[in-house]
């Protein structure tokens, strides 16, 4: 298993540019997810990684070695593709042994290692099968099975769980949460599902536009979104965004006033001056029921969603801003309700009028 | 449409005897085709030689269509577009041009084909081919093939492009060479297209008749060696010089043809489709 | 060192392909720029363009003197263009019947056709002739058009069948929904939708007929119904030792249908790869 890094990389296709200077890491074994909306160049990257695409400038490395130029078959790593890409006229066993007879592995070992690999995903008893006569769901498992079976550096996956149905994709998620214990794997994986990023991986890079937003574990990035875009991106409810004004600024102490006229205060090093825009943010999970004294917000309730174990109020500020609240268990609130507001200090996230997190 | 043909076959049950009186003669045409030399030394030898005209295309120009269809199917190639409009010219061409012009060129007389082989260095090689009597066919063959290409080329073609990019991806990244993708991935899914073209090359070269006619005329020659079905066929019912037109032979010979077409598109059919299942891609 | 094998690679595959494209044009080339040249040129130097001294046009005068050749392109577009018309909208109709109501005898109507593609219509000519000889239409442009309906209709109705069944079926029904007759529903929706497959037909009508040489040799072989391609043929026989003349008559030939193939030549490839990946 190894180390990838990636220094300065850029993309374009043609006149269009679709990577824009990436640098990062991916340790050994280590379980890497690359996460964002589509077009933001998450799969470009991983075929970049692959090989199948070449660089308009900068380095990859894996294990040390520069392999812009190598190919592919040379760079030690293995793909599951979103549509399998299963040979439809080979059997499982042939499918999985492909690489290895052009390699011209010993028969015997190649043997060893298909089996090995069918057991480890259950799929032994489909060994002379063809690909149309699997479920969804089993042709996934031979997709992996064929990149086990090569022994790979790294594992590449390009958006493998998106062909599958909702039940049987939270069951192929903790499978192949499992496998990467078992094989202490270098996986990386790309999604455009956060809540695939938040469970599977031990490091999320958001990319946007062809950019790197942030990389960190995904509580980290929970917690201590560096800006404004991934703020908004994790998180399900997305993060209730308001807009705020800088009130006061005594050395590194801001005031920030919100719709309602209430403040809170922050400390930031580089805060600007007053009357500055700055974006106040807070989950949906955050916001908690109060009195009129104590709330920072009052909201009209608009339409009350109750899930069972959680309720949903869409409400709106007085200034027209739309929010999320959510409450535990079944809330009695109704459309037209006026309901008060507030949250942890620690809970409030401030961005700066360029996105970037204050705190 | 059916009803011409099948007024043939009733045709050819009778028999005349060159005043005008036709006679039900049963099968007798067909025995006497097959067995008296007559009429059966010209019929095997016209069948031998479409056999042979068959295998000409089946394995010169098949492959080399199999071949430009892999090479115009592969990512990224400038000019693609351009290249496939042009190969396709002669196949839109009359065959009748065609012919007239490949006589001229092989023509002797011209000398063109000398000075060209003088190039590669073989201008010794040069013979009037299309002159001789155990060359001909081969030529008017290659003559064919030379035209039609375009045709397998283009049907292998879109099979290929058909094949799902994320295959050979894969099979780039478990380490295939062009080559081996080639021969492993693409080869094996396009089987279906590869018989439909064997077919179909197979009834259009049982109906061909336009080339010989063109560069041979109705006599096929030199001495027959280029006669194939279609010309024995037409010279068989219109006559041709010193020989009466014969309706009812002729339409022997006709219902032999379309025979001899049924048993190969009932073989492709019933056996081949069955075999070669079109994967789902 | 990859990458210079790679560039390699590539230039061999050009290399191929170029080739070939020399082996498939030079004949059509040769031919096209020797009519333009004297006859000592076109000995002396026949792969060289007609220069100065070398430009003669005698050979296109001759054809279009000694021959017919303005009656047989006229013939060849009368014949070309009645049958193109007819099987289109002979063709289109049947195809939308076949694709679009059921009725008895479906399937085997589906099975003639398969037949009818499969099998030339050249077999039937000995019956062929007979019936045109009984019709009384031996040497008329009639005859033709007839027949090469006959011949081209199987293939046409099944490109277009095809096709239509791919028309979603929303469309149709919102149409009748908007109570549209059915006449209306055919011209004005779908055949505007079905107009590559219209192209492709067309295409692969026109160009066996323009080149046909069997038919007009047997039921319409008279000077005055000639069509081009037998015109070209009889005048070549004619005149075999005028390399002049025979190399204008070609070319002649050939401009027409090099013309029409390249104004043409995206929808009869898009046709083609259609059908073929069926």
């Amino acid at each position: 298993m190894s180390d990838i890094q990636l220094k300065n990389i850029d993309k374009a296709f043609g006149k269009v540019e679709v990577l824009h200077d990436v640098n990062m890491n991916v340790k050994d074994g280590e379980f890497v997810v690359f996460v964002g909306p589509s077009g933001c160049g998450k799969s470009t990257l991983l075929r970049v990684i692959a090989g199948l695409e070449k660089v308009t400038a900068g380095e990859i490395h894996i294990d040390e070695e520069l392999v812009n130029d190598v190919q592919p078959r040379e760079r030690g790593i293995a793909m599951v593709f979103q549509s399998y890409a299963l040979y439809p006229h080979m059997t499982v066993y042939k499918n999985m042994s492909f690489g290895l007879k052009l390699k011209k592995h010993d028969k015997q070992e190649i043997d060893h290692r298909v089996r090995h690999a069918a057991e480890t995903l259950q799929l032994t008893e489909y060994l002379n099968r063809r690909p149309a006569e699997l479920s969804g769901g089993q042709r996934q498992r031979v997709a992996i099975g064929r990149a086990i079976v090569r022994n790979p550096k790294v594992f590449l996956f390009d958006e493998p769980l998106s062909n599958l149905d909702a039940a049987l994709r939270v069951q192929t998620r903790i499978e192949i949460a499992k496998l990467h214990k078992k094989l202490d794997a270098t996986i990386i994986y790309v999604t455009h599902d956060q809540v695939e990023a938040m469970t599977l991986a031990d490091k999320i890079v958001v990319l946007h536009d062809g950019r790197v937003e942030q990389v960190g574990a995904p509580l980290e990035l929970y917690n201590s979104p560096a800006n404004l875009f991934v703020a908004g991106f994790i998180g399900s409810p997305k993060m209730n965004f308001l807009k705020g004004t800088v009130a006061s600024v005594k050395g590194t102490t801001v005031e920030i006033s919100l719709p309602d006229g209430k403040t809170i205060t922050i400390e930031h090093d580089a805060p600007g001056s007053e009357n500055d825009q700055a974006t106040v943010g807070i989950r949906p999970e955050h916001l908690l029921l109060a009195g009129p004294k104590e709330g920072l917000l009052k909201a009209e309730v608009d339409v009350v969603e109750r899930l069972g174990d959680v309720s949903y109020l869409y409400c709106k500020l007085s200034d027209g801003t739309a929010i999320i609240a959510s409450t535990p268990g079944t809330s009695e609130a109704t459309t037209g309700d006026t309901i008060h507001l507030t949250a942890r200090i620690d809970k409030i996230h401030v961005f700066g009028s360029d996105g970037t997190a204050w705190k | 449409m059916i009803y011409p043909l099948l007024d043939s076959i009733r045709l050819s049950l009778y028999s005349t005897d060159g005043s005008g009186t036709f006679s039900f003669a049963g099968l007798a045409n067909y025995i006497a085709l097959v067995t008296d030399p007559q009429w059966s030394e010209p019929f095997w030898n016209a069948l031998l030689n479409n056999f042979k005209f068959f295998c000409v295309h089946m394995f010169v120009q098949n492959p080399i269509g199999i071949m430009l269809a892999a090479l115009l199917s592969l990512p990224k190639l400038t000019g693609r577009t351009t290249y496939r409009t042009l190969i396709f010219i002669p196949t839109m061409l009359s065959v009748v041009i065609i012919g007239f012009i490949w006589q001229l060129i092989l023509s002797p007389l011209w000398g063109v084909s000398e000075t060209l082989l003088s190039f590669v260095g073989l201008t010794d090689w040069f013979q009037p081919w299309l002159g001789q009597e155990g060359t001909t066919l081969v030529t008017l063959s290659l003559i064919s093939v030379w035209q039609f290409v375009g045709i397998p080329m283009m049907l292998i073609y879109a099979a290929m492009l058909n094949i799902p990019h994320d295959l050979v991806e894969g099979a780039i990244i478990d380490g295939a060479t062009h080559w081996e993708i080639f021969w492993h991935i693409k080869l094996p899914l396009i089987l279906p297209t590869i018989a439909m073209v064997s077919i179909l090359t197979f009834v259009a070269n049982f109906n061909a008749f336009d080339l010989i006619y063109a560069v041979k005329g109705a006599l096929a020659g030199p001495n027959f060696s280029s006669d194939i079905m279609g010309t024995l066929f037409y010279r068989t019912f219109f006559g041709f010089q010193l020989q009466l037109g014969n309706p009812t032979m002729g339409a022997t010979i006709a219902t032999m043809m379309f025979m001899v077409i049924l048993l190969g598109v009932l073989l492709y059919l019933f056996i081949l489709q069955r075999k070669l299942r079109r994967y789902a891609l | 060192m990859h990458k210079a094998k790679k560039t390699v690679s590539t230039l061999g595959i050009h290399i191929v392909l170029l080739t070939y494209t020399l082996i498939a044009l030079w004949p059509i080339f040769l031919t096209i720029i020797n009519s333009f040249k004297s006859r000592k040129a076109i000995f002396r130097s026949p792969m060289s363009l007609p220069g100065i001294d070398t430009f003669s046009l005698k050979g296109f005068i001759k054809v279009l003197v000694r021959s017919d050749f303005e009656i047989y392109f006229m013939n060849s577009i009368i014949v070309t263009v009645a049958t193109l018309t007819l099987v289109l909208l002979l063709g289109a109709m049947a195809a939308w019947a076949l694709s679009e109501y059921e009725f008895k005898g479906n399937k085997w109507l589906g099975l003639y056709l398969a037949i009818g593609i499969m099998i030339p219509i050249r077999l039937g000519s000995v019956s062929l002739l007979q019936l045109i000889v009984d019709m009384n239409l031996t040497n008329t442009l009639t005859a033709l058009v007839l027949v090469y309906v006959a011949q081209s209709i199987p293939l046409a109705i099944f490109i277009l069948s095809e096709f239509m069944q791919q028309i979603p079926k929303d469309l149709k029904e919102a149409a009748r929904c908007d109570g549209v007759s059915e006449y209306t529903i055919f011209f004005k929706v779908i055949l505007p939708l079905t107009r590559p497959a219209i192209a492709t037909v067309g295409v692969f009508t026109l160009v066996p007929v323009w080149n046909d040489l069997w038919f007009p040799l047997i039921l319409a072989p008279s000077e005055q119904t000639q069509t081009i391609t037998l015109g070209v043929q009889q005048f070549i026989g004619q005149y075999v030792t005028d390399w002049n003349a025979v190399l204008a008559s070609l070319t002649l030939a050939i401009v027409p249908i090099l013309i029409i193939y390249i104004l043409l030549s995206r929808h009869l490839i898009r046709g083609i790869t259609a059908g073929a990946v069926k």
